[in-house]
């Protein structure tokens, strides 16, 4: 691998995520982790090096749990024409917001049902205002069939796609920092969270933080998706873990309250 | 042997401790899945059923304690797996929480590899 | 289009609770004021002292974890010095709550850590072992070598062992040698420490 000047942020990120991960406190450390392939360390770094860049229906099993469980198991106490809400809550540009309000309209029989409230959030101001413009190249449409990209995106000039305004008009777009509490409330409770490969770039006092928030952000019985690296089981006691045909998921207990 | 060998899941946060138990147990014949606290054992049950759980008790996020205390109360099969409790707690007390949480035995740390063996194969119905 | 958008706020925000709400929250009946309060405590350091003595009676987990948060959070001495009873608790979910709040607290990591690493407790000793994890290499491994020298205990002795094998440097070669010599006898420590030096060893080669 060859890193430009342009990639070290992005290798000083992926480098800081797996210290973390470790609870290595140097990179002395870390490459002793390494060495001895401690947990499988060797597989998780290469990971972490070449799964980066986000794009369109990223880790699709969780979409597919979504549909054919997730939103199954919310609606089951709702009334046909209540809300479904599903937030996003470290969207970026927002590939992961767009992609599941198209994965729900697709493969979700009932969609029509329900009124869907999709919310993407992040802290990077920039990424929302790209989010918010819907504009994308074509590196991140690589798994979508054409059939989908004829349907949900408009070509413009420079092989970039901008997603129809109907879908763009459809997800909101905010500020949150996930450590703030007073950020965090001011959206509600959700029925999904989706917090995919942002927990491991906190410090333990932030996660633990993050976790409270964010449970709070659950209506009971509501579930989080973190990404495939990711155990809740050794962030927070707060979840409790749920296994379905697709994906382990994390679920706020539908009998605890707060 | 192998298509009928045991598996020992191994709850501790130690790393040295669940490379002690593996290096033992599958020595012994057996199969070892690890899990870091209780959260992550009961994670682990939800994908594949074990013969036989280790469980250390001072552990984040859950304790073995509360592990087998949660565990026991599920539904299903699962919920029944055997376990042998390995603390550094050697008071009574102890052993009686372990008891009540629904403990099958209980060894105080270090354990000697022959005991562990040993109350292993009890444990999972291996024959001696 | 069954998606919709709603206007982005969708709750109010929520007024500071006082202090004298969050002592009223504490001890209601109805868990979720219990959890409430638990987490605008944080806001409030004069709360560190309710929360403490709130502590012990609190029988649900989750409003534990968010006490021990809010503790940690506010990390005053004497909040941080309020969850230190809670390591000796007979309630094994108590003192790894505790001790899971402390981990993110530079106070307990620093100018604890010595002290508990003294306490004439073995298990508040083993515990303790874990906070010199979030210490920088020399200083984890300065404070685990003294343990170990001094320390009688096999099952104390395993656990600066076990931090020492993650984050010690070659400093604590020589201690780890020690510590061998005086309980050979003891199958797991010889192991450990055999691990220990090894992995420090291929740490210290990359350097």
């Amino acid at each position: 691998m060859i890193f430009t000047e342009a990639k070290r942020y992005y290798v000083e990120r992926r480098l800081w995520e797996r210290m973390a991960a470790t609870g290595s406190v140097s990179f002395t450390d870390y490459f002793a982790h390494l060495r001895t392939d401690m947990h499988d360390e060797i597989q998780q770094f290469v990971n972490a090096f070449t799964v980066n860049e986000t794009y369109f229906y990223r880790e699709d099993y969780q979409l597919r749990c979504l549909t054919n469980d997730l939103v199954q198991e919310r609606v089951s106490d709702k009334q046909v024409g209540e809300s479904i809400r599903i937030w996003s809550a470290a969207c970026s540009t927002g590939e992961e917001p767009y992609s599941i309000a198209m994965w729900l309209l697709e493969n979700w029989p009932r969609v029509d049902d329900y009124f869907i409230e999709i919310v993407g959030s992040d802290i990077d101001t920039r990424a929302l205002d790209s989010a918010r413009a819907g504009t994308f190249g074509n590196r991140a449409l690589m798994r979508l069939s054409p059939e989908l990209i004829g349907k949900y995106f408009a070509e413009l000039p420079d092989e970039r796609w901008q997603i129809v305004s109907q879908l763009r008009d459809s997800v909101s777009f905010s500020f949150v920092n996930l450590m703030e509490p007073g950020d965090t409330r001011q959206h509600g409770r959700f029925d999904v969270i989706f917090c995919r490969n942002v927990l491991i770039y906190f410090d333990d006092a932030s996660r633990r933080l993050a976790a409270e928030n964010l449970y709070e952000n659950l209506l009971p019985g509501g579930f989080i998706c973190l990404g495939h690296t990711e155990s809740m089981s050794r962030i927070s006691p707060l979840f409790e873990a749920r296994r379905f045909a697709d994906a382990i998921v994390y679920q706020r207990p539908a009998g605890a309250r707060s | 042997m192998s298509g009928l060998a045991k598996t020992v899941l191994v709850v501790d946060d130690a790393a040295l401790m669940r490379v002690y138990y593996r290096t033992i147990l599958e020595g012994a014949g057996f199969l070892v899945e690890e899990a870091l606290n209780g959260l992550e054992a009961l994670e682990t049950l939800l994908t594949r059923p074990v013969d036989l759980l280790v469980v250390d008790i001072n552990m984040p996020q859950m304790d073995g304690l509360t592990f087998l205390r949660t565990l026991r109360e599920k539904a299903g099969p699962m919920a029944s797996t055997p376990a042998l409790v390995t603390s550094t707690e050697a008071a009574t007390a102890d052993f009686a929480a372990a008891r009540a949480a629904g403990a099958n035995y209980y060894l105080v740390k270090p354990v000697e590899r022959e005991r562990l063996v040993q109350i292993a194969r009890l444990l999972s119905g291996v024959p001696s | 289009m069954p998606l919709v958008r709603k206007p982005a706020q969708v709750a109010a925000a929520q007024p500071k609770a006082s202090f004298a709400e969050v002592l009223t929250g504490l001890a209601a009946a109805d868990p979720e004021e219990r959890w409430r309060a638990a987490r605008a405590a944080a806001e409030l350091p004069d709360s560190a002292a309710a929360l403490a003595a709130a502590l012990p009676q609190e029988t649900d987990a989750r409003i534990r974890e968010a006490m021990f948060t809010s503790m940690a959070r506010i990390g005053t001495r004497d909040s941080i010095a309020g969850m230190l009873p809670t390591l000796r608790s007979d309630d094994a979910a108590l003192r790894t709550g505790a001790l899971d709040a402390l981990r993110s607290s530079v106070i307990a990591k620093q100018e604890l850590l010595p002290l508990l690493l003294n306490d004439p407790d073995v298990d508040v000793r083993i515990l303790s072992c874990e906070l010199a994890r979030g210490l920088p290499s020399d200083g984890a491994s300065r404070s685990l070598c003294a343990l170990l020298d001094r320390e009688v205990e096999i099952n104390v002795c395993a656990a600066a062992i076990e931090v020492l094998a993650e984050v010690g440097n070659h400093t604590a070669l020589p201690a780890l040698a020690r510590c061998a010599q005086r309980f050979p006898q003891t199958a797991f420590l010889t192991f450990s420490i055999k691990l220990a030096t090894d992995r420090i060893t291929a740490a210290g080669s990359r350097d």
